[in-house]
C-alpha cells in the first residue's frame, strides 16, 4: 500500500472510529485472524518440539525423576552402532523411496505425455496414484503378505524359472531392507509421476513440436527439454520422498517391525521402541532431534538448488 | 505429433506394466479375502467356493461399526475446525500481508519438514497431563495443530493470487476485515477449501502413528491405527486379515475415485503454486 | 504418512533466525526438568483401599467382588482363549461382574504394559509377561494381604515363587506381584504320522538321540522342526536354545539369571555348549528357510498342516493341536544330555497381575482364588488352556478331554519330580526378549552371529537394562 492510500484508508478507518489509528487496527484485527491457528501449531507442534529438545538433554524412564545429562545421550546416538545404523538405514530407504520414484517417474511421465495423452494417460494417472491414498499400514499388509515365502513374488519367480531365488523377503537379512523400499517404490512412485507430468503439461509445447521436427527421439527430448524445464518439480519430488524415507514409521512397524535384527530398524520405529518400549525417554528424544535436523539438512541444499530463477 | 511406431508401442507397453504392478497388489488380496477362514491362500488364485462372508466377518469381528464411528468422528472434529482456522491464517497472512507475515509463513512452512517421531513423545506426556490419554481428543487436537503447516500454506497460496481489485472495492463500500473475509473471499474460495477439506480427510483417516502412541483402546483410534491392532488379533486368520484390510482401505480409495480431480489437483498445486 | 507438495523460496538469513528461534525456544523449556509435574506412580508397596470397589474388609472368605455391579477392566493376550472363557464363567456364576475386556499382541502388550498401568485408566488385570522393572516403578499392586486372606500360602511353594519379587529387585523370593492362571509346560510337539515315517517308536532319551532323528528327518525330505522366530512374534528359538541349555548344565544358574540375582550370567561353558549345538541345528537346515518372517501363528498353521515333524512349543496351544490334529499330535519333554538325567523344562505360570491403581483390585483378586479353586474354572483350565490349574495341592487336576493334554499333564508331573521347573529366559526383564534374544537368535539364523557371539550380546544387553 502506498503512503497515500494508507493514509486515505486511515482517514476512512478514523471516520468510523475516531479514537482509534486506522492501521494498528488492521494490524490487530489481522493478527487475530492468525491466532487460532497459529495458537494450535504452537501448542501442539512447536511446543512438542521444543520439549524434545528439552528431554534430550535428560536420562528419564517416563515415571520418575529426571536426571540432567547434557549431550550424553548425542554421544551414545553418534556412537552406539545400533543407533548409528538406524541412521545409515534411513538413508539407504532414501535410494528407494526418492531416487528410484523420482526417476522412473520422470520416464513414466514423459511417456504419459508424449504417447499417452487421451484415455490411457487419464487411466495411468488415476491407477497409479491410488497407493497414495490408502493407510500407508494396509500398504505394508498387502506387501507383507506378498513377500513371504509363498506370496505372489515368489509365485511369480517359479513362474519364469526363478524359483531357486524364492525367499521370505522380509525375513531375510540382506534383503529386508530393500524389500521395505519396494513397498516406497510402490507408494510414492504415483505420486511423483502425476507431480512431473503436471509440471510437463506447463511447459511450452512449441519447445517439443520443434524438437520432433528436428526429428529428436524420445531420450534426446527427455535430455534437453523434459528435464531442464522440471527443476521445480523434480526439487519438490525429490522433498517429499525424501522426508517419506527419513521418517518412514508405519510400513517398516507393520512389515517387519524394524527386523530381522536390526536390518529395518529405522530412526522413527528406533524413537518408538526407545520411548515406549525400552522407556529411555531421553535417547529418543535426542535421536528425535537428530532426525530432524537431518531431514533439514538434506532438504534446504535441495529446496536451494531447485529454486527456478527464471519464472 | 509425430512419434515412432515403436515408440508408441513401447511407451504403451511401459504404461501397461506398471498399471499392472500397481494393481496387482490390490487384486491379491481381494482373492485372498475371499478364501475360507483359517486358511493360507498361495499367490494370486480364486478359490474354489468364494467365501463373501468373510468381508461381514470381518466387519463385526474386528467392531468396525465402532471404529467408523470413531474414525468419522476424529474426521468430523479436525477437519472443519481446521478448514476455518487455516482459512482465516491464510486470509491475514496471504491477502491482508500483516506485518510479519513473511516470519509467520517461514514459521508454518518449517511445520512440512517435521517428521512427527519428532513430537510424539512429549505429545503423549502432554496428553497424560492434561489428561487426554487414550481418548480420541488426544489424536483431534494435535492432528489440526500438524495439519496447519500445508492448511495454511495452502490457504495462502490461493489468497496472495486474488486480485487486489475485489478488496479494494469492498474497502471503498466500507467493509471490516471480517465482512471482506466472511462475505466476499470465502466464497471465492470454495473450490481450494474443498480440495484441502477432501485432502485433510484423507489424512486424517490414514493417521497411524498419533493414534497408536496417544490411544490403547483400538476402538478409540482412526481406522489406520485400528488396522495395526487387527494385525495382532487375526495373524492367524490371513483371509479375515485380508477382509478386514480391504474394508480399512475402501473408504479413501472411494472419495479419491470420487473426488480424483479435486484431490490430485490439490496435492499438487500446493506444490507448484507459492 | 502427510503426504506433501510445497515450495520454499527460503531467504538464507529467515530460516537462519528460524534455526536459533527453536533452539531459544528448547532452552527457554529446560527450566523446569521432565517428570517434576508428571503424575506419580500408584501407591507405596503396602496395600491401599482401591477406591469405588465393593469393602475391602474381610468378609467370611476374604476380598470378594460384593453384590454391586462392577466392571473388571481387563488385558488379555491376543490369540489365546483360555481368559476369554474364564472371564465367561465367572459372569456366568457372578452375574454382577461384567468384563471390559481388551486385547493385544504379546510384543505389543509387554511395551504397552507400563503405559498402561500409569494411565488414568489401569486395569483390575493384566497378563504380565514381565514383572521386575514394574514392581519397581510401583505399578503393580502387592497381593500379600490376598495371600493370606485367601490361604494362597497353603499352595505349593513353587507355584507362587516365580511371582514373588524382592525389596532388591530380585525374584523367587519377598512379596507375591501376580498369580497364574495355570502353570505352563513346554516341549516337543512331535506329528506322530511324520515320526513313525523317520523311525521313531519312542521319545528320544538323549539329546544325540534326538539330533539323530532330526537328521532321519532331513534326509527324508521332511522339516525337521517347525518354529516361528519373527520379529512381531519374538524368537521362538528361544525354547530349543533354553532346552539345550538345561540339558548341558543345571537348571538353577539359568534361573538365577531370569530372577536377576547379582553377579548371574548367561555367558556360561555349558550354555555356550547349548548354543553351538543350535547353531550346527541351524546349518544343517533344520529350521525353516524362511523362519525369520515366521510368525508364532503361521507356525502353528503349518505345523497343523503336516508342515514339520517336530515342533517346540508350550502346553497353552493344546487346544490347537487337538483341533488341528487331534490324536496325532504327540509330546515329549526335551531329552537330558546324558542317559539317565535329570528332566528340565520351561514352566511358568500364566502370569495376571493387578494394577497399583486398579479400581477393583479386591474383585480382580478373588477372579484370581476363584480359576484356582473352583471346578469349573479348572475344568475350563485343562480344556481351554492346556495345562494344570496349579492352586491347593488336595484338589485333584481335571481330565482332559484332549489326549494331548494328558500327554502334557502327565509330563508335567515327571518334570515337578525331577524339580526342573524353569522360567523362559526370554523374560528375564522387561526388554532382553525385544531386544536381545530375538535379534541375535535372527542374525545367528542369518549367519552374522555365532553361538558364542550371541551370548556375550544378550549378557551385555541384560547388564545394560539392569544398570538403568
Amino acid at each position: 500500500m502506498t503512503q497515500a492510500r494508507a493514509a486515505a484508508a486511515g482517514r476512512r478507518e478514523a471516520r468510523r472510529i475516531p479514537w482509534l489509528q486506522g492501521i494498528r487496527r488492521q494490524t490487530v484485527v489481522g493478527w487475530l485472524f492468525v491466532l487460532p491457528a497459529l495458537l494450535f501449531y504452537a501448542a501442539f507442534v512447536l511446543q512438542p518440539l521444543a520439549l524434545t529438545v528439552q528431554y534430550s538433554l535428560y536420562r528419564w524412564d517416563g515415571f520418575g525423576p529426571a536426571t540432567w545429562v547434557g549431550l550424553a545421550n548425542y554421544a551414545s546416538v553418534l556412537r552406539e552402532p545400533k543407533l548409528l545404523e538406524t541412521l545409515f538405514n534411513a538413508f539407504r530407504l532414501v535410494l528407494f523411496f526418492s531416487l528410484i520414484p523420482v526417476g522412473l517417474g520422470l520416464v513414466t511421465a514423459s511417456v504419459i505425455h508424449r504417447v499417452a495423452t487421451g484415455r490411457l494417460g487419464a487411466i495411468s494417472r488415476t491407477v497409479l496414484f491410488l497407493p497414495q491414498v490408502i493407510p500407508l499400514v494396509a500398504a505394508g499388509i498387502i506387501w507383507g503378505r506378498l513377500l513371504s515365502l509363498s506370496g505372489l513374488i515368489n509365485q511369480g519367480l517359479a513362474a519364469i524359472g526363478l524359483g531357486d531365488v524364492a525367499r521370505a523377503w522380509l525375513g531375510d537379512f540382506d534383503t529386508a531392507l530393500p524389500a521395505v523400499g519396494i513397498i516406497g517404490i510402490w507408494v510414492l512412485l504415483g505420486f511423483c509421476t502425476v507431480l512431473l507430468l503436471t509440471g510437463m503439461t506447463k511447459i511450452d509445447e512449441a519447445l517439443f513440436e520443434s524438437a520432433r521436427i528436428d526429428g529428436a527421439g524420445w531420450s534426446q527430448e527427455f535430455r534437453a527439454i523434459t528435464v531442464p524445464n522440471l527443476r521445480h518439480e523434480i526439487g519438490v519430488c525429490i522433498t517429499v520422498t525424501v522426508i517419506a524415507a527419513l521418517a518412514a514409521f508405519d510400513i517398516v512397524y507393520v512389515a517387519t517391525g524394524g527386523g530381522p535384527g536390526n536390518a529395518t530398524a529405522v530412526p522413527g520405529i528406533q524413537i518408538y521402541i526407545l520411548a515406549f518400549l525400552e522407556r529411555q525417554v531421553g535417547l529418543a528424544s535426542a535421536l528425535a532431534v537428530v532426525l530432524v535436523v537431518l531431514v533439514l539438512l538434506v532438504i534446504l541444499p535441495i529446496q536451494r538448488l531447485s529454486r527456478e530463477d527464471v519464472r | 505429433m509425430r512419434v515412432a511406431r515403436s515408440e508408441l508401442l513401447a511407451g504403451r507397453a511401459l504404461l501397461a506394466v506398471l498399471i499392472t504392478i500397481t494393481i496387482l497388489p490390490f487384486l491379491s488380496i481381494f482373492t485372498t479375502a475371499l478364501y475360507p477362514s483359517g486358511s493360507v491362500p498361495v499367490g494370486l488364485s480364486w478359490p474354489a467356493q468364494p467365501q463373501w462372508g468373510n468381508f461381514v466377518d470381518a466387519f463385526k469381528v474386528a467392531n468396525m461399526s465402532a471404529l467408523l464411528a470413531s474414525s468419522v468422528f476424529i474426521v468430523l472434529a479436525v477437519v472443519p475446525i481446521s478448514l476455518v482456522i487455516s482459512t482465516m491464517a491464510g486470509f491475514a497472512i496471504g491477502l491482508l500481508r500483516i506485518p510479519g507475515a513473511r516470519l509467520l509463513l517461514l514459521l508454518f512452512v518449517f511445520g512440512l519438514t517435521l517428521p512427527f517421531e519428532g513430537i510424539v513423545t512429549p505429545l503423549y506426556f502432554l496428553a497424560r497431563q492434561i489428561g487426554i490419554l487414550n481418548t480420541r481428543v488426544a489424536i483431534v487436537l494435535p492432528l489440526i495443530g500438524l495439519f496447519m503447516p500445508f492448511a495454511v500454506f495452502w490457504m495462502r497460496a490461493h489468497f496472495v493470487n486474488m486480485p487486489s481489485e475485489i478488496s479494494e472495492a469492498a474497502r471503498v463500500d466500507g467493509a471490516s476485515a471480517w465482512d471482506l473475509f466472511w462475505r466476499i473471499h470465502v466464497p471465492l474460495a470454495r473450490a481450494p477449501i474443498a480440495s484441502l477439506g477432501i485432502l485433510m480427510s484423507v489424512w486424517a483417516w490414514n493417521q497411524f502413528l498419533l493414534a497408536l502412541v496417544l490411544v490403547e483402546d483400538p476402538t478409540q483410534r482412526t481406522m489406520a491405527g485400528a488396522l495395526g491392532a487387527f494385525q495382532g488379533h487375526y495373524a492367524t486368520d490371513i483371509p479375515l486379515l485380508c477382509a478386514g484390510t480391504i474394508l480399512i482401505l475402501l473408504p479413501t480409495l472411494l472419495i479419491f475415485v470420487l473426488f480424483q480431480r479435486q484431490v490430485i489437483a490439490a496435492l499438487l498445486q500446493g506444490s507448484v503454486k507459492g | 504418512m502427510v503426504s506433501i507438495g510445497f515450495d520454499r523460496r527460503t531467504p538464507p538469513k529467515w530460516s537462519g533466525r528460524l534455526c536459533a528461534l527453536v533452539v531459544a525456544a528448547g532452552l527457554v523449556a529446560a527450566c523446569a526438568p521432565p517428570g517434576a509435574v508428571s503424575s506419580p506412580a500408584g501407591s507405596q508397596g503396602a496395600a491401599a483401599t482401591p477406591a469405588g470397589s465393593p469393602s475391602g474388609t474381610a468378609t467370611a472368605a476374604g476380598p470378594s467382588c460384593g453384590t454391586d455391579p462392577v466392571e473388571l477392566n481387563a488385558y488379555f493376550e491376543t490369540g489365546f482363549d483360555l481368559p476369554f472363557k474364564l472371564s465367561e464363567e465367572f459372569t456366568k456364576q457372578f452375574p454382577n461382574v461384567t468384563w471390559k475386556i481388551s486385547q493385544d499382541q504379546f510384543t505389543n502388550l509387554m511395551s504397552a504394559t507400563p503405559r498402561l498401568l500409569a494411565g488414568d485408566n489401569p486395569p483390575d488385570l493384566i497378563r504380565l509377561p514381565s514383572m521386575v522393572s514394574l514392581v519397581k516403578d510401583n505399578l503393580l499392586k502387592n497381593l500379600d494381604e490376598y495371600v493370606t486372606a485367601f490361604g494362597w500360602d497353603k499352595f505349593p511353594a513353587a507355584q507362587l515363587a516365580q511371582n514373588r519379587v524382592a525389596t532388591d529387585g530380585t525374584r523367587g523370593s519377598g512379596s507375591l506381584y501376580a498369580a497364574g492362571l495355570n502353570y505352563s509346560l513346554t516341549g516337543v510337539f512331535y506329528n506322530k504320522q511324520l515320526a513313525q515315517q523317520i523311525g521313531m517308536t519312542t521319545p528320544p532319551a538323549t539329546v544325540e538321540e534326538f539330533e539323530g532323528l532330526l537328521a532321519k528327518a532331513k534326509t527324508a525330505k521332511l522339516q525337521p522342526i517347525m518354529i516361528w522366530n519373527a520379529t512381531a512374534s519374538g524368537g521362538g528359538l528361544a525354547f530349543p536354545l533354553q532346552n539345550l541349555m538345561a540339558a548341558y548344565g543345571p537348571t538353577q544358574p539359568i534361573n538365577d539369571w531370569i530372577f536377576q540375582k547379582p553377579g548371574a550370567t548367561i555367558d556360561t561353558p555349558t550354555n555356550l555348549t547349548a548354543a553351538q549345538h543350535l547353531q550346527q541345528w541351524i546349518e544343517a537346515g533344520y529350521f525353516p528357510k524362511d523362519v525369520n518372517a515366521i510368525e508364532y501363528t503361521d507356525a502353528q498353521s503349518r505345523f497343523g498342516k503336516g508342515e514339520g515333524v517336530f515342533m517346540f512349543n508350550g502346553d497353552w496351544q493344546n487346544a490347537g493341536y487337538d483341533k488341528d490334529m487331534s490324536s496325532n499330535a504327540g509330546f515329549f519333554v526335551f531329552p537330558p544330555g546324558q542317559a539317565g538325567g535329570s528332566l528340565a523344562a520351561m514352566s511358568a505360570p500364566l502370569t495376571y497381575g493387578i494394577a497399583a491403581k486398579a479400581k477393583n483390585a479386591d474383585c480382580a483378586a478373588f477372579f484370581l482364588n476363584w480359576v484356582a479353586t473352583n471346578d469349573k474354572a479348572r475344568e475350563i483350565d485343562v480344556a481351554v488352556g492346556g495345562s494344570n490349574p496349579g492352586g491347593p495341592p488336595d484338589l485333584p487336576v481335571p481330565q482332559a478331554t484332549a489326549p494331548i493334554t494328558n500327554e502334557t499333564l502327565a509330563a508335567g508331573a515327571e518334570v515337578a519330580k525331577d524339580n526342573g521347573a524353569m522360567d523362559f529366559i526370554a523374560n528375564a526383564t522387561g526388554s532382553i526378549f525385544a531386544q536381545g534374544w530375538t535379534p541375535e537368535l535372527q542374525k545367528m539364523v542369518g549367519d552374522k552371529q555365532d553361538a558364542a557371539g550371541l551370548l556375550k550380546a544378550v549378557q551385555a544387553e541384560y547388564e545394560k537394562e539392569l544398570a538403568q
